[in-house]
Protein backbone atom coordinates (compact mmCIF):
# COMPACT_ATOMS: atom_id res chain seq x y z
CA UNK A 1 0.00 0.00 0.00
CA UNK A 2 1.08 3.45 -0.82
CA UNK A 3 2.04 6.06 1.81
CA UNK A 4 -0.84 8.85 1.74
CA UNK A 5 0.93 11.85 -0.26
CA UNK A 6 0.86 15.17 2.20
CA UNK A 7 -0.43 17.29 -0.75
CA UNK A 8 -2.16 15.72 -3.29
CA UNK A 9 -3.92 18.08 -6.33
CA UNK A 10 -6.15 15.81 -9.04
CA UNK A 11 -7.08 17.41 -12.13
CA UNK A 12 -6.80 20.86 -10.38
CA UNK A 13 -7.70 23.57 -13.31
CA UNK A 14 -8.33 27.24 -12.67
CA UNK A 15 -9.25 30.42 -15.00
CA UNK A 16 -8.83 33.97 -14.48
CA UNK A 17 -11.74 35.10 -16.32
CA UNK A 18 -11.06 33.83 -20.36
CA UNK A 19 -7.37 33.28 -19.32
CA UNK A 20 -7.18 29.31 -18.33
CA UNK A 21 -4.10 29.72 -15.80
CA UNK A 22 -4.11 25.95 -14.39
CA UNK A 23 -4.65 23.15 -16.88
CA UNK A 24 -5.94 19.60 -15.50
CA UNK A 25 -2.74 20.06 -12.34
CA UNK A 26 -1.72 16.46 -11.23
CA UNK A 27 0.46 16.51 -8.04
CA UNK A 28 1.43 14.59 -5.45
CA UNK A 29 3.98 15.43 -2.80
CA UNK A 30 5.28 12.63 -0.27
CA UNK A 31 5.75 13.54 3.47
CA UNK A 32 8.81 15.35 3.95
CA UNK A 33 9.43 16.01 -0.10
CA UNK A 34 11.05 19.03 -1.42
CA UNK A 35 8.96 19.58 -4.57
CA UNK A 36 10.17 22.91 -6.62
CA UNK A 37 8.23 24.02 -8.68
CA UNK A 38 9.64 25.88 -11.72
CA UNK A 39 8.79 27.92 -14.51
CA UNK A 40 8.74 30.76 -16.97
CA UNK A 41 6.60 34.57 -15.72
CA UNK A 42 2.60 33.87 -15.86
CA UNK A 43 2.86 29.95 -16.03
CA UNK A 44 0.64 29.75 -12.96
CA UNK A 45 3.53 29.08 -10.61
CA UNK A 46 1.93 31.05 -7.63
CA UNK A 47 -1.40 30.56 -8.47
CA UNK A 48 -0.78 26.22 -8.16
CA UNK A 49 0.87 27.62 -4.51
CA UNK A 50 -2.23 29.27 -3.89
CA UNK A 51 -4.51 26.60 -4.86
CA UNK A 52 -2.95 24.16 -2.33
CA UNK A 53 -4.23 26.52 0.23
CA UNK A 54 -7.10 27.75 -1.30
CA UNK A 55 -5.85 31.40 -1.18
CA UNK A 56 -7.27 30.60 -4.84
CA UNK A 57 -10.42 28.23 -5.37
CA UNK A 58 -10.15 25.79 -8.01
CA UNK A 59 -12.28 26.23 -10.59
CA UNK A 60 -12.11 21.58 -10.64
CA UNK A 61 -10.49 19.31 -9.28
CA UNK A 62 -9.54 18.25 -5.70
CA UNK A 63 -6.81 19.14 -3.12
CA UNK A 64 -6.30 17.15 -0.22
CA UNK A 65 -3.39 18.21 2.49
CA UNK A 66 -2.37 14.77 4.39
CA UNK A 67 -5.21 13.03 3.01
CA UNK A 68 -7.91 15.30 3.76
CA UNK A 69 -9.46 17.31 1.18
CA UNK A 70 -9.90 21.02 1.63
CA UNK A 71 -12.99 21.58 2.90
CA UNK A 72 -15.70 24.02 0.81
CA UNK A 73 -17.34 25.26 4.59
CA UNK A 74 -15.38 28.44 6.07
CA UNK A 75 -14.68 26.63 9.41
CA UNK A 76 -13.29 24.16 8.26
CA UNK A 77 -10.91 25.64 5.57
CA UNK A 78 -9.75 28.09 8.30
CA UNK A 79 -8.73 25.15 10.00
CA UNK A 80 -6.68 23.45 6.97
CA UNK A 81 -5.16 26.59 6.65
CA UNK A 82 -3.64 27.06 9.88
CA UNK A 83 -2.04 23.80 8.72
CA UNK A 84 -0.40 24.79 5.60
CA UNK A 85 2.17 27.24 6.10
CA UNK A 86 3.08 29.84 3.71
CA UNK A 87 5.92 32.29 2.72
CA UNK A 88 4.98 35.21 0.88
CA UNK A 89 7.35 36.89 -2.17
CA UNK A 90 7.06 40.38 -0.32
CA UNK A 91 7.29 39.01 3.41
CA UNK A 92 3.89 40.49 4.31
CA UNK A 93 4.76 40.95 7.92
CA UNK A 94 2.13 42.52 9.77
CA UNK A 95 3.68 45.81 10.22
CA UNK A 96 1.91 47.64 13.49
CA UNK A 97 3.07 44.19 15.62
CA UNK A 98 6.95 43.29 16.78
CA UNK A 99 8.88 40.24 15.31
CA UNK A 100 8.05 38.49 18.40
CA UNK A 101 4.15 39.68 18.15
CA UNK A 102 4.18 39.00 14.12
CA UNK A 103 4.95 35.11 15.33
CA UNK A 104 2.74 34.60 18.25
CA UNK A 105 -0.12 35.94 16.62
CA UNK A 106 -1.32 32.86 15.28
CA UNK A 107 -0.61 30.68 17.78
CA UNK A 108 -2.60 33.10 19.97
CA UNK A 109 -5.80 34.15 17.98
CA UNK A 110 -5.80 30.81 16.24
CA UNK A 111 -5.03 28.03 18.54
CA UNK A 112 -5.73 30.09 21.57
CA UNK A 113 -2.23 29.53 23.19
CA UNK A 114 -1.88 30.91 26.21
CA UNK A 115 0.09 33.76 25.71
CA UNK A 116 3.44 32.91 27.70
CA UNK A 117 3.64 29.36 25.61
CA UNK A 118 3.73 31.15 22.44
CA UNK A 119 5.87 33.70 23.75
CA UNK A 120 8.74 30.70 24.18
CA UNK A 121 7.43 29.31 20.96
CA UNK A 122 7.72 32.59 19.24
CA UNK A 123 11.07 33.07 20.35
CA UNK A 124 12.39 29.83 20.46
CA UNK A 125 11.26 30.04 16.06
CA UNK A 126 13.19 33.37 16.41
CA UNK A 127 16.38 31.89 17.71
CA UNK A 128 15.91 28.79 14.93
CA UNK A 129 16.15 31.32 12.36
CA UNK A 130 18.80 33.44 13.76
CA UNK A 131 16.98 36.92 14.93
CA UNK A 132 16.45 36.18 18.84
CA UNK A 133 17.98 39.56 18.78
CA UNK A 134 15.64 41.20 17.18
CA UNK A 135 12.37 40.46 18.65
CA UNK A 136 11.41 43.57 19.70
CA UNK A 137 12.12 45.29 16.29
CA UNK A 138 9.32 46.18 13.96
CA UNK A 139 9.31 44.86 10.37
CA UNK A 140 10.52 48.55 9.14
CA UNK A 141 13.82 48.40 11.37
CA UNK A 142 14.53 44.81 10.08
CA UNK A 143 16.21 44.30 6.36
CA UNK A 144 14.60 42.16 3.42
CA UNK A 145 16.48 38.59 4.94
CA UNK A 146 15.46 39.22 8.45
CA UNK A 147 11.90 40.08 7.61
CA UNK A 148 11.43 36.96 5.10
CA UNK A 149 13.24 34.70 7.98
CA UNK A 150 10.35 36.53 10.69
CA UNK A 151 7.88 35.64 8.22
CA UNK A 152 9.40 31.74 7.63
CA UNK A 153 9.18 31.86 11.73
CA UNK A 154 5.46 32.83 11.77
CA UNK A 155 4.24 30.37 9.37
CA UNK A 156 6.30 27.75 11.31
CA UNK A 157 4.70 28.89 14.57
CA UNK A 158 1.37 27.06 12.90
CA UNK A 159 3.28 24.05 13.66
CA UNK A 160 2.52 23.14 9.80
CA UNK A 161 2.59 19.72 7.89
CA UNK A 162 3.42 21.60 5.31
CA UNK A 163 5.40 24.95 4.14
CA UNK A 164 4.65 26.60 0.75
CA UNK A 165 7.28 28.93 -0.29
CA UNK A 166 6.12 31.66 -3.25
CA UNK A 167 9.35 32.85 -4.61
CA UNK A 168 10.64 33.65 -1.28
CA UNK A 169 14.06 35.34 -2.31
CA UNK A 170 13.30 37.05 -5.14
CA UNK A 171 12.65 40.31 -3.69
CA UNK A 172 15.99 40.44 -1.57
CA UNK A 173 19.43 42.42 -2.11
CA UNK A 174 21.74 39.39 -3.29
CA UNK A 175 24.06 39.62 -0.07
CA UNK A 176 20.71 38.68 1.76
CA UNK A 177 19.33 35.67 -0.33
CA UNK A 178 21.83 33.10 0.76
CA UNK A 179 20.64 33.74 4.65
CA UNK A 180 16.84 32.87 3.89
CA UNK A 181 18.29 29.90 1.91
CA UNK A 182 19.96 28.17 4.57
CA UNK A 183 16.99 28.40 6.72
CA UNK A 184 15.10 27.01 3.84
CA UNK A 185 18.04 24.28 3.81
CA UNK A 186 18.18 23.66 7.50
CA UNK A 187 14.10 23.22 7.54
CA UNK A 188 14.35 20.50 4.71
CA UNK A 189 16.65 18.78 6.75
CA UNK A 190 14.39 18.58 9.76
CA UNK A 191 11.91 16.28 7.23
CA UNK A 192 9.76 19.59 6.44
CA UNK A 193 7.02 19.14 3.14
CA UNK A 194 8.24 21.50 1.22
CA UNK A 195 6.56 22.82 -2.52
CA UNK A 196 8.91 25.59 -3.21
CA UNK A 197 8.11 27.82 -6.11
CA UNK A 198 12.05 29.41 -7.39
CA UNK A 199 14.32 30.96 -9.78
CA UNK A 200 17.07 29.94 -7.68
CA UNK A 201 18.28 26.97 -9.84
CA UNK A 202 21.18 25.96 -7.38
CA UNK A 203 19.15 25.71 -4.83
CA UNK A 204 16.40 23.63 -6.14
CA UNK A 205 18.75 21.59 -7.36
CA UNK A 206 20.80 21.00 -4.31
CA UNK A 207 17.94 20.60 -1.89
CA UNK A 208 14.69 19.61 -3.87
CA UNK A 209 14.01 16.11 -4.22
CA UNK A 210 12.32 16.62 -7.35
CA UNK A 211 11.68 19.32 -9.48
CA UNK A 212 8.34 20.09 -11.21
CA UNK A 213 8.20 22.48 -14.54
CA UNK A 214 5.17 24.55 -14.63
CA UNK A 215 4.69 26.10 -18.41
CA UNK A 216 1.56 27.85 -19.83
CA UNK A 217 -0.18 25.90 -16.94
CA UNK A 218 0.67 22.23 -17.39
CA UNK A 219 3.22 20.33 -15.86
CA UNK A 220 5.52 19.65 -18.85
CA UNK A 221 8.39 17.21 -16.83
CA UNK A 222 9.04 16.42 -13.77
CA UNK A 223 11.36 14.52 -12.17
CA UNK A 224 14.61 14.10 -10.07
CA UNK A 225 16.94 17.62 -10.11
CA UNK A 226 19.95 16.34 -11.38
CA UNK A 227 18.23 14.42 -14.41
CA UNK A 228 15.93 17.08 -14.93
CA UNK A 229 18.51 19.78 -14.98
CA UNK A 230 20.81 17.98 -16.88
CA UNK A 231 19.42 16.09 -19.23
CA UNK A 232 15.66 18.28 -20.02
CA UNK A 233 13.04 16.07 -22.16
CA UNK A 234 10.92 18.76 -22.52
CA UNK A 235 11.48 21.90 -25.07
CA UNK A 236 9.70 24.29 -22.77
CA UNK A 237 12.26 23.16 -19.85
CA UNK A 238 15.28 23.41 -22.77
CA UNK A 239 13.97 27.09 -23.39
CA UNK A 240 13.00 27.92 -19.81
CA UNK A 241 16.68 26.52 -19.00
CA UNK A 242 18.54 28.27 -21.58
CA UNK A 243 16.90 31.43 -20.65
CA UNK A 244 18.04 31.49 -16.82
CA UNK A 245 20.74 29.35 -16.83
CA UNK A 246 24.38 31.49 -17.70
CA UNK A 247 25.72 29.78 -20.95
CA UNK A 248 27.56 25.97 -21.05
CA UNK A 249 30.49 25.56 -23.16
CA UNK B 1 -15.60 106.55 17.52
CA UNK B 2 -13.32 105.56 20.61
CA UNK B 3 -16.18 105.47 22.41
CA UNK B 4 -18.03 103.04 20.16
CA UNK B 5 -15.36 100.74 19.72
CA UNK B 6 -14.94 100.24 23.79
CA UNK B 7 -18.84 100.22 24.40
CA UNK B 8 -18.70 97.02 21.95
CA UNK B 9 -15.90 95.24 23.33
CA UNK B 10 -17.66 95.91 26.52
CA UNK B 11 -20.65 94.32 25.24
CA UNK B 12 -18.61 91.30 23.53
CA UNK B 13 -17.26 91.24 26.67
CA UNK B 14 -20.87 90.88 28.56
CA UNK B 15 -22.42 88.13 26.19
CA UNK B 16 -19.18 86.34 25.82
CA UNK B 17 -20.28 83.75 29.36
CA UNK B 18 -23.75 82.93 27.37
CA UNK B 19 -21.67 82.79 24.40
CA UNK B 20 -18.56 80.40 25.86
CA UNK B 21 -21.54 77.77 27.30
CA UNK B 22 -23.40 77.59 24.62
CA UNK B 23 -20.13 76.44 22.99
CA UNK B 24 -20.06 74.04 25.10
CA UNK B 25 -23.16 72.38 23.24
CA UNK B 26 -21.55 72.91 20.14
CA UNK B 27 -18.57 70.63 21.23
CA UNK B 28 -20.85 68.36 22.74
CA UNK B 29 -23.35 67.92 19.94
CA UNK B 30 -19.84 67.57 17.57
CA UNK B 31 -18.60 64.96 19.60
CA UNK B 32 -21.97 62.81 20.14
CA UNK B 33 -22.36 62.62 16.33
CA UNK B 34 -18.74 61.89 15.28
CA UNK B 35 -18.70 59.11 17.36
CA UNK B 36 -22.31 57.91 15.88
CA UNK B 37 -20.95 58.49 12.73
CA UNK B 38 -17.49 56.03 13.53
CA UNK B 39 -20.33 53.57 14.56
CA UNK B 40 -22.56 53.63 12.10
CA UNK B 41 -19.95 54.58 9.41
CA UNK B 42 -17.70 51.42 10.36
CA UNK B 43 -20.55 48.69 9.65
CA UNK B 44 -21.41 50.47 6.33
CA UNK B 45 -18.05 50.59 4.88
CA UNK B 46 -17.67 46.66 6.32
CA UNK B 47 -20.98 46.01 4.47
CA UNK B 48 -19.56 48.08 0.87
CA UNK B 49 -16.54 46.51 0.83
CA UNK B 50 -18.11 42.74 1.46
CA UNK B 51 -18.48 40.49 -1.23
CA UNK B 52 -22.07 39.57 -0.53
CA UNK B 53 -23.75 41.65 -3.11
CA UNK B 54 -27.01 42.52 -1.06
CA UNK B 55 -25.13 44.21 1.82
CA UNK B 56 -22.61 45.90 -0.83
CA UNK B 57 -25.95 47.45 -2.79
CA UNK B 58 -27.47 48.17 0.65
CA UNK B 59 -24.18 49.95 1.66
CA UNK B 60 -23.67 51.83 -1.29
CA UNK B 61 -27.46 52.82 -1.21
CA UNK B 62 -27.11 54.36 2.22
CA UNK B 63 -23.92 56.52 1.16
CA UNK B 64 -25.82 57.64 -2.32
CA UNK B 65 -28.60 58.72 -0.25
CA UNK B 66 -26.98 60.71 2.36
CA UNK B 67 -25.01 62.46 0.41
CA UNK B 68 -26.77 63.58 -2.47
CA UNK B 69 -29.36 65.10 0.11
CA UNK B 70 -28.80 68.12 1.80
CA UNK B 71 -27.42 67.99 5.74
CA UNK B 72 -30.61 70.77 6.23
CA UNK B 73 -33.41 68.37 5.06
CA UNK B 74 -32.24 65.25 6.86
CA UNK B 75 -32.18 67.48 10.17
CA UNK B 76 -35.51 68.68 9.23
CA UNK B 77 -36.39 64.64 8.78
CA UNK B 78 -35.07 63.46 11.83
CA UNK B 79 -36.62 66.11 13.87
CA UNK B 80 -40.84 65.99 12.10
CA UNK B 81 -40.46 62.11 10.79
CA UNK B 82 -39.23 60.62 14.18
CA UNK B 83 -42.06 61.55 16.36
CA UNK B 84 -44.61 60.77 13.70
CA UNK B 85 -42.64 57.19 13.89
CA UNK B 86 -43.09 57.18 17.57
CA UNK B 87 -39.95 58.38 18.82
CA UNK B 88 -40.06 61.22 20.58
CA UNK B 89 -36.38 62.59 21.38
CA UNK B 90 -35.90 65.90 22.83
CA UNK B 91 -33.64 68.40 20.41
CA UNK B 92 -30.29 67.53 21.36
CA UNK B 93 -30.61 63.55 20.68
CA UNK B 94 -32.09 63.68 17.47
CA UNK B 95 -29.62 66.89 16.70
CA UNK B 96 -27.24 64.20 17.25
CA UNK B 97 -28.84 61.64 15.88
CA UNK B 98 -29.65 63.41 12.56
CA UNK B 99 -25.83 64.73 12.06
CA UNK B 100 -24.32 61.59 13.33
CA UNK B 101 -26.56 59.80 10.42
CA UNK B 102 -25.07 61.95 7.77
CA UNK B 103 -21.49 61.88 9.15
CA UNK B 104 -21.74 58.50 9.01
CA UNK B 105 -21.68 58.15 5.25
CA UNK B 106 -19.16 59.91 5.16
CA UNK B 107 -17.27 58.66 7.58
CA UNK B 108 -17.59 55.01 5.98
CA UNK B 109 -16.17 55.93 2.98
CA UNK B 110 -13.17 56.93 4.69
CA UNK B 111 -12.91 53.95 6.58
CA UNK B 112 -13.39 52.20 2.89
CA UNK B 113 -10.59 53.85 1.40
CA UNK B 114 -8.24 53.56 4.37
CA UNK B 115 -8.83 49.65 4.29
CA UNK B 116 -8.40 49.43 0.30
CA UNK B 117 -5.38 51.25 0.78
CA UNK B 118 -3.80 48.34 2.78
CA UNK B 119 -1.89 45.63 0.61
CA UNK B 120 -4.26 42.69 0.05
CA UNK B 121 -1.36 40.75 0.48
CA UNK B 122 -1.94 41.45 4.65
CA UNK B 123 -5.06 39.82 4.33
CA UNK B 124 -3.27 36.95 2.29
CA UNK B 125 -1.10 36.36 5.38
CA UNK B 126 -3.14 36.15 7.84
CA UNK B 127 -6.10 33.67 5.91
CA UNK B 128 -2.83 31.81 5.14
CA UNK B 129 -2.47 31.75 9.55
CA UNK B 130 -5.90 30.19 9.57
CA UNK B 131 -7.61 33.04 10.42
CA UNK B 132 -10.86 33.58 9.45
CA UNK B 133 -11.69 36.85 7.45
CA UNK B 134 -13.55 39.10 10.46
CA UNK B 135 -10.25 38.13 12.72
CA UNK B 136 -8.11 38.97 10.38
CA UNK B 137 -10.25 41.98 9.80
CA UNK B 138 -10.18 43.20 13.44
CA UNK B 139 -6.59 42.30 14.25
CA UNK B 140 -4.60 42.83 10.88
CA UNK B 141 -6.58 45.26 8.56
CA UNK B 142 -8.19 47.38 10.53
CA UNK B 143 -5.45 48.58 13.01
CA UNK B 144 -3.38 49.63 10.22
CA UNK B 145 -6.19 51.97 9.01
CA UNK B 146 -5.75 54.40 12.16
CA UNK B 147 -2.80 56.65 11.33
CA UNK B 148 -4.59 56.94 7.51
CA UNK B 149 -7.77 57.89 9.33
CA UNK B 150 -6.38 60.61 12.03
CA UNK B 151 -6.04 63.59 9.02
CA UNK B 152 -9.32 62.60 6.74
CA UNK B 153 -11.45 62.02 9.85
CA UNK B 154 -10.15 65.50 11.95
CA UNK B 155 -11.30 66.61 8.52
CA UNK B 156 -15.01 65.50 9.06
CA UNK B 157 -14.94 66.60 13.48
CA UNK B 158 -14.18 70.06 11.91
CA UNK B 159 -16.57 70.13 9.22
CA UNK B 160 -19.07 68.79 11.57
CA UNK B 161 -18.01 71.37 14.53
CA UNK B 162 -19.08 74.03 11.96
CA UNK B 163 -22.67 71.99 10.17
CA UNK B 164 -24.19 71.73 13.96
CA UNK B 165 -24.80 75.85 13.59
CA UNK B 166 -27.65 74.30 11.17
CA UNK B 167 -29.47 72.87 14.62
CA UNK B 168 -30.01 76.48 15.37
CA UNK B 169 -32.95 76.11 12.94
CA UNK B 170 -34.62 73.40 15.07
CA UNK B 171 -33.91 75.29 18.25
CA UNK B 172 -30.78 73.58 19.10
CA UNK B 173 -29.57 75.37 22.16
CA UNK B 174 -25.75 75.72 20.25
CA UNK B 175 -23.72 78.40 19.51
CA UNK B 176 -25.05 79.87 16.85
CA UNK B 177 -28.70 79.74 18.42
CA UNK B 178 -27.42 81.53 21.50
CA UNK B 179 -25.75 84.28 19.46
CA UNK B 180 -29.85 85.09 17.89
CA UNK B 181 -31.06 84.99 21.38
CA UNK B 182 -28.33 87.71 22.34
CA UNK B 183 -29.39 89.53 18.79
CA UNK B 184 -33.05 89.43 19.18
CA UNK B 185 -32.79 90.78 22.97
CA UNK B 186 -30.01 93.40 21.87
CA UNK B 187 -30.78 94.25 18.26
CA UNK B 188 -26.82 94.61 17.80
CA UNK B 189 -26.54 91.68 14.93
CA UNK B 190 -22.37 92.05 13.65
CA UNK B 191 -21.00 91.92 17.37
CA UNK B 192 -22.30 88.98 18.23
CA UNK B 193 -22.24 87.28 15.04
CA UNK B 194 -18.81 88.36 14.71
CA UNK B 195 -18.23 87.04 18.29
CA UNK B 196 -20.02 83.56 17.18
CA UNK B 197 -17.54 83.64 14.39
CA UNK B 198 -14.69 84.00 16.22
CA UNK B 199 -15.06 81.75 18.96
CA UNK B 200 -15.86 78.68 15.92
CA UNK B 201 -12.33 79.67 14.31
CA UNK B 202 -10.85 79.20 17.58
CA UNK B 203 -12.17 75.64 18.13
CA UNK B 204 -11.76 74.29 14.79
CA UNK B 205 -7.69 75.80 14.87
CA UNK B 206 -7.34 74.52 18.11
CA UNK B 207 -8.77 70.74 17.36
CA UNK B 208 -6.38 71.25 13.64
CA UNK B 209 -3.69 71.41 15.94
CA UNK B 210 -4.61 68.50 18.17
CA UNK B 211 -4.77 66.49 15.06
CA UNK B 212 -1.57 67.59 14.01
CA UNK B 213 -0.22 66.25 17.45
CA UNK B 214 -2.03 63.13 17.02
CA UNK B 215 -0.58 62.69 13.92
CA UNK B 216 3.13 62.99 14.77
CA UNK B 217 2.68 60.81 17.94
CA UNK B 218 0.83 58.16 15.56
CA UNK B 219 3.73 58.41 12.78
CA UNK B 220 6.53 58.04 15.43
N1 LIG C 1 -6.28 37.30 -9.37
C1 LIG C 1 -6.01 37.27 -10.69
N2 LIG C 1 -6.85 37.81 -11.58
C2 LIG C 1 -6.59 37.77 -12.90
N3 LIG C 1 -5.52 37.20 -13.45
C3 LIG C 1 -4.62 36.64 -12.61
C4 LIG C 1 -4.82 36.64 -11.19
N4 LIG C 1 -3.76 36.01 -10.62
C5 LIG C 1 -2.96 35.63 -11.63
N5 LIG C 1 -3.46 35.99 -12.82
C6 LIG C 1 -2.87 35.71 -14.14
O1 LIG C 1 -2.63 34.34 -14.20
C7 LIG C 1 -1.40 34.05 -14.87
C8 LIG C 1 -0.53 33.18 -13.98
O2 LIG C 1 -0.19 33.94 -12.84
P1 LIG C 1 0.79 33.39 -11.72
O3 LIG C 1 0.97 34.50 -10.78
O4 LIG C 1 0.26 32.10 -11.21
O5 LIG C 1 2.10 33.12 -12.54
P2 LIG C 1 3.57 32.81 -12.00
O6 LIG C 1 4.01 31.61 -12.68
O7 LIG C 1 3.58 32.81 -10.53
O8 LIG C 1 4.37 34.06 -12.55
P3 LIG C 1 5.61 34.85 -11.89
O9 LIG C 1 6.83 34.03 -12.11
O10 LIG C 1 5.65 36.13 -12.66
O11 LIG C 1 5.28 35.06 -10.45
C9 LIG C 1 -0.80 35.39 -15.22
O12 LIG C 1 -1.08 35.66 -16.56
C10 LIG C 1 -1.51 36.36 -14.32
O13 LIG C 1 -1.61 37.61 -14.93
MG1 LIG D 1 4.38 34.11 -9.07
Amino acid sequence: MREIPMVELRGVCKSFGNLQVLKDINLRVAKGEVVSIIGPSGSGKSTLLRCVNYLERPDSGTVSIAGNPVPEDENALNKARAKVGMVFQHFNLFPHMTALENVMEGPVQVKKMPKHEAKELALSLLSKVGLADKADAYPRRLSGGQKQRVAIARALAMQPDVMLFDEATSALDPELIGEVLQVMRDLAAEGMTMLVVTHEIGFAREVSDRIVVLADGQIVEEGRPEKLLSAPKHQRTREFLAKILPARA
Amino acid sequence: MKQSIISTALFIQDILPALLRASGVTVKLTLYSIILGIVIGTGIALMRISRNKVLSGLGTAYVTVLRGTPLMVQILIVYFALPQLGLRLDKFSSAVVALGINASAYIAEIIRAAIESIDPGQMEAARSLGMSYGLAMRRIIIPQTYRRLLPPLGNEFIAMLKDTSLIAFIGGEELTRAGQHIISATFRPWPVYITVAAIYLCMTALFSLFVQLGERKLLQ
